[in-house]
């Protein structure tokens, strides 16, 4: 065992240091959003602290024994399923969707804490080296460990945190060796349910091409059969997932294709949130100067919409210097990748890595009109005690396996 | 471990590229957003956030000829109701407090229903200070109600004129249509007057004051401090011709009558004093007009709110045998020295015409000082139809006469055509002459041109359109500007005049004339009594004058409805304003070229 000692060998300062920068600009943000709302003023004050007791999560879960997390993975992974049952039935309506439990007047989000177990259990599981993605059932059986919290999500309903998600899952699966097959075994239902979106033409189109696919891949007839049903089935899914959406999910969705034919409906926010992020210009309007945020045009701004604060009162530069911290952040951790001692390490980085891409993709893109408006929180900035802590524990987790890279478990 | 599927290398890859081309197609979209189309962004946010809130210009102050002010500002309070945030629920209570009918907010709010909901419609105006303690006391619990101060006209500085002011009303929805960028919904605009006919230079200037509002158009604060403010400007100071003493006397004088009377200047056309009695009082149209006081105006049989000056139509009476003379005179029909015996009248046909007297044997000078009814009868024979029409026209009767206020009614004088349209071709005689001689039949004059006849009597021939207004005073320069108006001539010989000057000044001066009795010591006045019958009751009480004869300087007509003789009533009033303008004119000249800031109060 080889001990350094510079910092940099134990702990990883690209990942801590841009993470800490990212907290900072996000208290500034909300400083901002909630400047001239004195019923969020205390949003601020609440933040802080769940940033204080997330660095404290963070350094804890830093200093657990590289094995931990291993162990950790099904009891996680078990209780947060429980989580997302439990708030199905006694959780808290909120915007529309049943996502939040209250204990002892301490509320949170069972989904956000989810991502813990759900990156932490598949990685588990992938890494068994006796495991074959490859092998049809136990591809299924992985692809069940992903569907079932995410259809308990759906249920609430969260889309924007299912489609989350789906995306850790497919992407964790993918990296854990899928072969050609295996990634069209699990995206072939995928496309076929998008063309069926567009009317039956495109969706017997789809299945030719899924059959002409099977063939190419020459298969036992068992597996080609089996794959084509599913293939069949992904074309009802649509109308069934229908019932899960809710009228204003659907108008989210709908008004994401043309924000501005409904200016004063659902297409309200993303409009005014452009306008803010346009109007701010090179150099942006200056700290608690930007009239869309100050005048409250875009509501909960310290939550979905934070981005815009920074792109109103900080323009292109403060825009700028906050997705290029991103990107450090983003190409650090996929760095991270080949750095990890063993599998699990790397999974549980690339599951990290997809989920936090993909809630800033989709965040930001929401900001610049390039991403449907679906309410998920831009990580590490917007106000939400639940997300912070988790994002700050898997965070730890990323510092802990780069600590234990040497070690081999 | 086994790395022997799709490479990890490229899986790597392929994620850096994700990651990669995500930050391309952001910083893109920022670029496009932030740097290349952000002026438009920020046009939009400012459209967002900034509301526009006019404020209304105190109108121009109205002074006499010498910067004495006749009409100013004062303040006043008005609500305002806006439906957004308005409570229906307090309508009961807010109708109460204002004292006005149930349902008048409801018929207000559907009045205004097509502005938009956030925009402030006028409740009423010139609340009392016990509302506004009331709203300021109860403003937590009256969402949606609110006042601003405003200014509204001041009439406490003892001139009336109401005819000659006029009064400002809430713009109508054609005016509103028709001058988008002048008016807004529940400004003030002239109606009536000389705040209607000087409109465009007392209205002033509307200031607007910038507020950043929020999503729900809610005011939030003033726009940068409220330095982008651009203040109103209040309108330019009307200075009129209207004499305040000579005014004043004059209102005082009619007070109790019916009637009108009109002073002004011979040569320029000023009017330096002018009544339509009865008037009404103008301080009832400086805030809201209640109804009941436009039902008690409109229903008075006196008819206030009617402008006798220039709308009511009298016969001349004697006052136009003056213009008989001179057609006479000026077509050689006779000299000054022609006789004619009156026998208390005169025979024509089969009907006698009377006389008011036996006068015997007169020239034309004594027949004008006695008035003397056949002597006018004879000459209206010898000059005809033709002459009277052409004369009349002359001394511009029968039209209009300009004067800057409105409407003005154009008389009626009849010549051939009208005799033959109205009795047809040759069935009519001479005979119909007779009346007209001495200003009664089916001729009817205003006396606005009555007064322009005086005028014209007075100077030669020669004056300019009566008018109200000098000019106005620049409200940012202080910078006076006068107004031009026309020149009216009436072409007839000095000669002619002098004779009649003559006449008209033994009218008063001759122990025989017929207005003797209004004679003084120190200014000799040119005058002439009239007295115009009138199928509805009484005769109407005429006079004109002009003072001084050598030099004049103001010329009046006073018309005194059912009063009588001229001499006993009119002539008296006349006097009294002849003397009040000429012991004054001297103690005042101000040179309005040369005004100073400090002449201006």
């Amino acid at each position: 065992m080889k001990i350094g000692y510079k910092l940099q060998d134990k702990f990883d300062l690209v990942v801590f240091v841009t993470v800490i920068i990212l907290l900072t600009v996000g208290i500034f943000s909300i400083y901002s959003a909630t400047y001239n709302n004195p019923a969020a003023k205390g949003n601020l004050n609440k933040q802080i602290f769940f940033i204080m007791a997330s660095l404290i999560i963070l350094f804890f879960v830093y200093f657990l024994p590289a094995s931990s997390f291993r162990i950790v993975s099904l009891p996680s992974y078990i209780i947060s399923l429980l989580m997302l049952i439990v708030v199905l039935v006694a959780g808290k309506t909120i915007y529309g969707a049943k996502s939040w439990m209250s204990i002892g007047g301490f509320g949170f989000q069972p989904s956000e804490f989810a991502k813990i177990g759900l990156i932490l259990f598949p990685a588990y599981w992938l890494s068994d080296s006796r495991r074959d993605i490859n092998n049809l059932k136990e591809l299924f059986y992985t692809v069940l460990i992903g569907l079932i919290p995410i259809m308990l999500i759906m249920l609430e309903p969260d889309m924007g945190t299912a489609i989350v998600f789906g995306i850790v899952s497919l992407v964790m699966i993918f990296w854990s060796g899928l072969n050609l097959f295996g990634i069209f075994v699990v995206l072939s239902p995928m496309f076929v349910l998008f063309a069926s979106l567009f009317g039956t033409g495109p969706f017997i189109f789809a299945l030719i091409v899924v059959l002409a696919m099977l063939f190419y891949f020459k298969q036992n007839l068992f597996i080609s059969g089996t794959v084509f049903v599913i293939n069949l089935s992904a074309g009802f899914v649509f109308d069934f997932m229908l019932k899960f959406l809710k009228p204003h999910q659907v108008k989210r969705l709908l008004t994401f294709i043309d924000p501005g034919s409904d200016p004063l409906g659902s297409g309200y926010n993303a409009l005014q949130a452009k306008v803010a992020m346009g109007s701010g210009g090179l150099l942006g309007k200056g700290f608690l100067q930007g009239n869309q945020t100050q005048l409250r045009f875009i509501p909960e701004q310290w939550t979905d919409f934070i981005f815009c604060v920074i792109g109103e009162e900080f323009g292109f530069i403060g825009s700028m210097f906050v997705i290029v911290i991103f990107l450090i952040l983003f190409l650090r951790l996929l760095n991270l990748t080949s750095i990890a001692g063993d599998k699990f390490g790397r999974l549980t980085i690339i599951g990290i890595l997809t989920l936090l891409f993909v809630h800033y993709s989709i965040n930001i893109g929401m900001d610049l009109g390039i991403a449907p408006v679906i309410g998920i929180p831009l990580p590490f900035i917007s106000y939400g005690g639940s997300a912070i802590l988790t994002d700050m524990f898997l965070i730890g987790v990323v510092l802990n396996i780069y600590k234990n890279r040497k070690h081999h478990v | 471990m086994n790395e022997n599927y799709f490479g990890s290398a490229l899986r790597r890859r392929l994620v850096f590229f994700v990651i990669a081309g995500m930050f391309v197609i952001q910083t893109f979209q920022l670029v496009n957003m932030q740097l290349l189309e952000s002026t438009e962004y920020e046009k939009k946010s400012e459209r967002n956030s900034i509301k526009t809130v006019s404020v209304k210009a105190p109108r121009g102050i109205i002074f006499d000829r010498n910067i004495e002010i006749l009409v100013g500002n004062k303040p006043s309070f008005t609500l305002q109701i806006i439906p957004s945030e308005y409570e229906k629920k307090n309508t009961k209570i807010i109708e109460n407090v204002l004292n006005v009918d149930s349902g008048y907010i409801d018929k207000l709010l559907f009045r205004y229903r097509k502005f938009p909901e956030f925009k402030p419609r006028t409740l009423m105006k010139g609340v009392s200070y016990k509302v506004i303690a009331w709203l300021e006391e109860n403003q937590a619990e009256l969402p949606g109600i609110n006042y601003i101060v405003e200014t509204k006209r001041d009439y406490s500085f003892g001139i009336n004129a109401s005819h000659v002011f006029g009064y400002t009303k809430e713009v109508d929805d054609k005016t509103l249509k028709k001058y988008k960028d002048i008016y807004s919904f529940g400004d003030e605009v002239g109606f009536s007057g000389i705040e209607k006919n000087y409109e465009k230079y007392l209205r002033g200037k509307k200031g607007k004051r910038f507020f950043v509002v929020n999503a729900r158009q809610k005011i939030v604060s003033r726009y940068n401090n409220g330095k982008n403010d651009i203040p109103p400007v209040k309108g330019n100071d009307l200075v009129l011709s209207l004499d305040y003493k000579t005014q004043q006397i004059a209102e005082k004088l009619m007070q109790h009558n019916k009637g009108a009377l009109i002073a002004l200047q011979p040569e320029t056309g000023e009017i330096l004093a002018y009544v339509s009695a009865p008037q009404y009082d103008l301080s009832h149209f400086a805030g809201v007009t209640s109804s009941s006081v436009w039902d008690s105006l409109r229903n008075d049989k006196d008819k206030p709110l009617f402008n006798r000056g220039t709308i009511s139509m009298y016969p001349p009476g004697s006052t136009f045998k003056m213009l008989i003379a001179i057609a006479a005179l000026e077509e050689k029909t006779i000299r000054p020295g022609y006789t004619f015996n009156c026998k208390g009248g005169m025979q024509y046909g089969n009907r006698f015409f009377g006389c008011t007297h036996y006068h015997g044997v007169l020239n034309l000078k004594q027949a004008i000082e006695e008035s003397c009814n056949a002597y006018f009868y004879n000459l209206v024979l010898k000059i005809g139809i033709d002459n009277i029409d052409k004369y009349s026209k002359k001394f511009h009767f029968g039209k209009k006469t300009g004067i800057d206020i409105s409407p003005e009614a154009n008389g009626l004088i009849p010549s051939r055509e009208y005799y033959d349209r109205a009795f047809g071709k040759g069935k009519w005689t001479n005979g119909y002459l007779l009346n007209l001689g001495i200003g009664q039949g089916e001729i009817i004059i205003t006396p606005v041109q009555l007064a322009q006849y005086t005028a014209l009597l007075a100077n030669n021939g020669k004056t300019k359109v009566p008018h109200f207004a000098k000019g106005y005073i620049e409200s940012k320069t202080n910078e006076f500007f006068p107004f031009e108006f026309n020149e009216v001539n009436a072409a007839v010989s000095k000669k002619s005049f002098k004779v009649i000057h003559q006449a008209m000044k033994g009218v008063v001066s001759s122990e025989k004339g017929t207005a003797h009795n209004i004679e003084l010591k120190n200014i000799s006045i040119c005058g002439k009594t009239g007295t115009a019958q009138n199928p509805h009751g009484k005769d109407h009480s005429i006079f004109i004058a002009y003072a001084p004869s050598e030099n004049p300087q103001i010329a009046v007509v006073v018309i005194i409805e059912n009063a009588g003789y001229g001499s006993s009533y009119a002539a008296p009033v006349a006097q009294k304003v002849i003397l009040t303008y000429l012991e004054n004119i001297e103690s005042k000249r101000i040179n309005l070229l040369n005004l100073k800031r400090d002449d201006v109060k």
